[in-house]
């Protein structure tokens, strides 16, 4: 008999998750809205993206090669973090725009903490954060969707809000489909609910993020509506700007937000009152990538306090 | 109480020769001091109104604090006005040397101070060049003679109204603050000239 | 020949070993400030030589006079006057680089590298040990300032000193802002720290 007592230390059951299988799922998820994009804006978006997610994976290989660590752009960390920045990004941007973003967000954002799993901030938002305070100007000039070159060129509707203009000629399914300016990836919302269901089935995400997120500016934007208290056109504000690219798929990352669930209801709702109240007070038109990033910020803070409790201690 | 006392009179006697020091040296420095401000008042002065020949200053009867400068001609006779304008910019306050002709056309505006935002706001005083570094090498000489773009565009504008003076991209705020703390004061300097 | 050789490594070591910035991280607010072109790096790191190097010979000259318990507010007075003459000197000969460093210049008094050396050299070493060590150390501040400001200058405005590098480069207009500094000088502090561990 060839009993052989097996001496292992726990866990002892495994899944087949692993790092590397959620990174490509949430890659996998993000594809529709890429899509969307390249229909909407033609083949130009799609280049940029390419370019984003070469760059990432360059930056990451060539500093773990210099740093004598093992290469890991199999994981596929470093495409996901392309792959979002280059959704963050005009579609008419110049093309060395995402490989600046890029190799800013693996080098800063990421590997100078010392690789996937160690950082504090979003890469891919640290590479949009950059870009925005370096060239300003490539970042917030937006081509109109093809074939509707009478819509307003060179503002998003949240940009022509900001500057006092009202959006008439955009209707709510218009939104829907993403035929306005934006950056890439966060125009095509069918695309991107497509995307964020998928992930809360497989269970790869969870609910809480999304939800307190988005129900949070949406509850602030009703109240502080244009005509007074409780007029807000909330819809506008979901669809519109970059709230549900950043709410399902950038808020959400393992690393940066909090591990319980009761933090994750509180990051979402951090993030969701900061956007709005850039929305309705800052500088900016839009401000998911800077409420991310503080609530990054916010993350080790939460997690210390919404810690559950040893059972015993 | 003596150890006080004493350490006292010991830094007393520091503070004292510091005193002295700085006295001195500000008696050397404050004439020179002095001429470089006036210098400068002089060339920008020049700047704005490069046809005047000489310069006077004109106070508020009441309380005697400067208005504006006449720029008059070697005859004598009045060209133009300079004068400053201040505006809010983004970060510091954007002083700026303004003259304008009687009619009110504005001959040069130029940037006295400004803290802005290097490479954004900062463009309200920045000189657009073509000349590179490898230029240089080359022996090309650096354009100096250049004024900066952005104030370039004040010339021959109606002071008041500044049409087609265009913002710096990514600058909103810095240029606006050029523009209407110009469009401003030209507006009360204009006021006083038909009136006062 | 033995002397001259520790008196040469009192003033080599604030360039390296001990260098004011990169290594004893002193003077940090300055540095982030002035740190957008090279002109007005080394106009700070003069300025700063010259105040050092003015304490310096003071302090070690007055160190049996000053009592212990008063020493501090001493130092500031003698720091303080210098920094005076420093900025009037500037604003006489030179007032387009005391416009360009505005407020840093009489913040001198409070750059914790010029009472740093005060309190912990210049109060314990003889002048000549002092002069060389203010030299050392101003020239080491220096040196750091236009190293930083080189990079920031290159890549947050595209020139070098003064001068632009090629039509077809859009800046990086972040690195020339607060935030460009921070990075700058902590990616530098990184790669020194890098080097004295790998000797």
């Amino acid at each position: 008999m060839d009993n052989k007592l097996i001496i292992g230390s726990p866990p002892h059951v495994h899944t087949r998750e692993t790092t590397a299988r959620i990174m490509w799922m949430v890659t996998v998820s993000l594809v529709p809205a890429g899509i969307g994009a390249v229909v909407i804006f033609g083949l130009q978006a799609l280049w940029l993206t390419l370019w984003s997610i070469l760059a990432a994976v360059a930056t990451e290989a060539v500093i773990q090669f210099l740093s004598k660590s093992k290469i890991s752009i199999a994981d596929g960390s470093a495409v996901l973090t392309g792959l979002l920045l280059a959704y963050n990004i005009p579609p008419n941007a110049p093309f060395w725009i995402p490989i600046a973003g890029s190799c800013f967000a693996i080098a800063i954002g990421k590997m100078v903490f010392g690789g996937l799993g160690q950082n504090i901030f979003n890469p891919a938002l640290v590479g949009r954060a950059f870009l925005m305070a370096s060239w300003p100007a490539a970042m917030t000039t937006f081509c109109a969707p093809l074939g509707k070159a009478d819509a307003v060129t060179g503002a998003t509707p949240l940009a022509a809000l900001k500057e006092g203009k009202i959006v008439e000629s955009l209707s709510y399914l218009d939104m829907l489909l993403g035929l306005r300016g934006g950056c890439i990836g966060e125009v095509c919302i069918i695309a991107l609910l497509v995307g964020a269901v998928f992930l809360l089935i497989r269970g790869y995400i969870s609910w809480h993020i999304p939800v307190s997120f988005i129900g949070s500016t949406a509850l602030l934007m009703f109240i502080f509506g244009r005509q007074g208290a409780f007029t807000g056109d909330w819809l506008f504000h979901i669809l519109n700007g970059g709230l549900l690219l950043g709410a399902c798929f950038m808020a959400t990352d393992y690393v940066t937000s909090p591990l319980t669930a009761r933090g994750q209801i509180i990051f979402g709702i951090g993030c969701g009152v900061l956007t709005a109240v850039i929305r309705l007070w800052g500088g900016y038109p839009e401000g998911v990538s800077y409420a991310i990033l503080m609530m990054n910020a916010a993350t080790p803070l939460i997690d210390r306090y919404t810690r559950k409790r040893i059972y015993g201690t | 109480m003596k150890t006080i006392v004493n350490h006292g009179l010991i830094l007393g006697m520091i503070c004292l020769v510091a005193t002295g020091l700085l006295a001195t040296v500000d008696k050397a420095t404050r004439p020179r001091i002095e001429a470089q401000a006036r210098l400068e008042l002089e060339n920008s002065l020049k700047d704005v109104l490069p046809e005047a020949v000489s310069f006077e200053p004109v106070t508020a009867p009441e309380n005697n604090t400067l208005l504006y400068y006449k720029g008059l001609d070697a005859a004598r006779a009045l060209i133009g006005v300079a004068f400053t304008a201040q505006g809010k910019g983004y970060s510091s306050m954007i002083e700026t040397m303004v003259g304008m002709k009687p009619d009110g056309t504005i001959t040069a505006i130029k940037v006295l101070n400004q803290n802005e935002t290097p490479g954004l706001g900062s463009q309200i005083n920045e000189v657009k060049t073509d000349v590179t570094i490898l230029d240089v090498f080359k022996g090309k000489k650096p354009d100096t003679a250049r004024k900066p773009w952005f104030t370039e565009q004040f010339s021959q504008k109606e002071a008041t109204g500044l049409e087609g003076v265009q913002s710096i991209t990514g600058a909103t705020i810095s240029s606006g603050a050029v523009i209407d703390s110009v469009k401003q004061k030209s507006r009360q300097i204009k006021e006083l000239l038909t009136h006062g | 020949m033995a002397k001259t050789n520790n008196l040469f490594l009192e003033f080599w070591k604030g360039i390296i070993k001990e260098n004011p910035t990169f290594v004893l991280a002193l003077g940090l607010c300055p540095t982030l400030a002035v740190s957008i072109s090279v002109a007005n790096a080394v106009g700070m790191g003069v300025a700063a030589t010259f105040v050092l190097l003015g304490s310096n010979i003071m302090i070690a000259l007055l160190k049996n006079f000053i009592p212990d318990k008063v020493r501090i507010p001493c130092y500031i007075v003698v720091i303080a006057t210098f920094v005076t003459i420093a900025e009037l000197s500037m604003k006489a000969y030179s007032p387009a680089l005391n416009r360009a460093l505005g407020i840093y210049v009489p913040l001198i008094v409070v750059n914790c590298m010029v009472l740093g050396r005060a309190e912990a050299f210049a109060s314990k070493n003889n002048v000549v040990a002092s002069i060389l060590d203010a030299l050392g150390m101003g020239v080491g501040f220096t040196v750091a300032l236009i190293l930083i400001s080189a990079i920031r200058e290159l890549l947050g405005a595209g020139k070098i000193a003064g001068f632009v590098v090629t039509k077809n480069f859009a800046p990086a207009a972040m690195i020339a802002m607060p935030s460009g500094a921070l990075l700058v000088i902590g990616l530098l502090l990184g790669y020194f720290n890098y080097l004295k561990e790998k000797n």
